[in-house]
């Protein structure tokens, strides 16, 4: 798994095509953003949070709850 | 103070920042401030599925509901300063499992905590963000109250592009101090006062693939320390700690037939408690003209057991959960998504299914009987004052 991870991420880092300034008013759109919706992912999170064992992952943890 | 000709007007320098510098790592965090004050509104309804007869003592039982509403503002301040204030409060009540006990024919049965419990909560979080030529860095301060739970927090968080702008670092560090104080009253409790406190690193970077793609991933690490035992389960004594690790990855690709672009992120996560767990989220952001959107989306989840995790706990051992979120499971998600935009207001509804099974892990273990299914509904209201 270790070893797929890393070759996902040189090939990716690697095999991009260089994508001028000028080019990027798709990548700009509200539907290619990371988090469209900052509400939603944020609730989404939560309940995920308190009803599976794992979290994290797009960024520091924060403060816990006591969601059950 | 008037500008010299020289200078770029504040409101300029962000459009092309934004514009033309577009940076890798976009969302929430991007290179200039927001032009714009932003406000919004989302109401939530959560509602869990009763528990089933045939897997409970004593018959269904109605599980938690819970009403939620959310307040968000996001604000430019002076020429490189944005706060975003974020406000949540939740209404909850229900009942939650208890124990779990052996019937006669030998199948584990769940026994509910019987009277419904009852709580409140509500969470404040205040971010500053100060954004310079070539990334920002944000400090985000959070409180959470609840009946039986406080929580104080700060993160803080940076990011850097590279010079092409194709590439972004991002890097966030967070603490927090928790405090627990069970209510007393309708079961009996783990402790009567405890407190935990949270750690937590991450690292990510993103990048530009094409003009119409572009893929992230990201390293964390999460270390809690303290009272991490569940207060309102009989048979419930955990590690007093806890060391985690996930690894993620995000993409996304535009395709102008049919207008429309594809999310997909994937994370796995491993712990020492020995859970670990596979995520897969893919959403398709669907262009109905210039001023809809319909996002279906699926999730799939699937976690690992606790080393400590029985349906009928061994209190024997040092440790031991029958806390149905540490079984060996495997869970679906989907639902559908609507945005539509008339001027400056934004109209958004979400309709969620989460179901469970212990066969739809890609890991095997005990199934519990207290695996919870439920209903999600949201609708809001977004206003941008432009």
């Amino acid at each position: 798994m270790k070893q797929l991870i890393c070759l996902c991420v040189v090939l990716c880092l690697c095999g991009c095509e260089t994508v001028q300034p000028w080019e990027r008013g798709t990548l700009a759109k509200r539907e290619m953003q990371w988090q469209a919706d900052a509400m939603e992912i944020s609730l989404q999170a939560q309940i995920n949070a308190s009803k599976e064992a794992s979290s994290g992952g797009q960024g520091a943890a924060g403060g816990g709850c006591g969601c059950n | 103070m008037a500008s010299r000709p020289g200078d770029k007007h504040p409101a300029l320098l962000a459009l092309t920042s934004s514009a033309l510098l577009l940076p890798a790592y976009q969302g929430v965090r991007a290179d200039a401030p927001p032009e714009f004050t932003e406000i919004g509104l989302r109401y939530s309804k959560y509602e869990e599925d009763d528990t089933q007869g045939s897997k409970t003592f004593g018959g269904s039982s109605q599980r938690y509901d819970i009403d939620a509403a959310q307040f968000h503002l996001l604000a430019p301040v002076a020429d490189n300063w944005a706060v975003a204030v974020d406000v949540q409060w939740e209404d909850m009540s229900g009942a939650s499992p208890w124990f779990v006990g052996e019937s006669l024919d030998g199948s584990p049965k769940v026994i509910m905590s019987g009277a419904s419990i009852e709580d409140t909560r509500t969470e404040v979080s205040v971010t500053t963000r100060y954004y310079y030529d070539r990334g920002n860095a944000g400090f985000n301060y959070v409180r959470s109250k609840e009946d039986d739970y406080d929580s104080d927090a700060i993160a803080l968080d940076g990011s850097v592009n590279s010079a092409d702008g194709m590439t972004t670092y991002s890097g966030a560090i967070s603490a927090s101090s928790d405090d627990i104080e069970p209510t007393q009253g309708s079961v009996p409790t783990n402790t009567i006062k405890a407190d935990k406190d949270i750690r937590s690193a991450w690292v990510g970077v993103s990048r530009i693939v094409s003009k119409n793609a572009i893929v992230r991933f990201g390293l964390s690490y999460t270390y809690r320390d303290g009272f991490l035992t569940d207060p309102y389960k009989l048979y419930d004594q955990r590690p007093d700690e806890r060391k985690e690790w996930a690894v993620s990855t995000g993409y996304r690709q535009y395709f102008f037939w049919p207008n429309g672009a594809l999310h997909a992120d994937y994370r796995y996560f491993d712990d020492d408690w020995g859970i670990a767990s596979h995520t897969l989220d893919l959403a398709w952001h669907q262009n109905l003209g210039n001023d809809t959107q319909l996002i279906p989306f699926l999730r799939y989840y699937s976690q690992d057991e606790a080393d400590f995790f029985a349906n009928i706990a061994n209190t024997d051992q040092r440790y031991y959960s029958e806390d149905y979120r540490l079984s060996a499971f495997g869970a679906v998600s989907g639902g559908l998504r609507l945005r539509h935009t008339i001027g400056n207001w934004a109209i958004t509804a979400v309709g969620e299914r989460y179901e469970t099974d212990e066969s739809w892990g890609v890991y095997s273990g005990e199934e519990s009987p207290a695996l919870v299914d439920y209903w999600r509904y949201s609708f809001g209201l977004d206003y941008i004052f432009k």
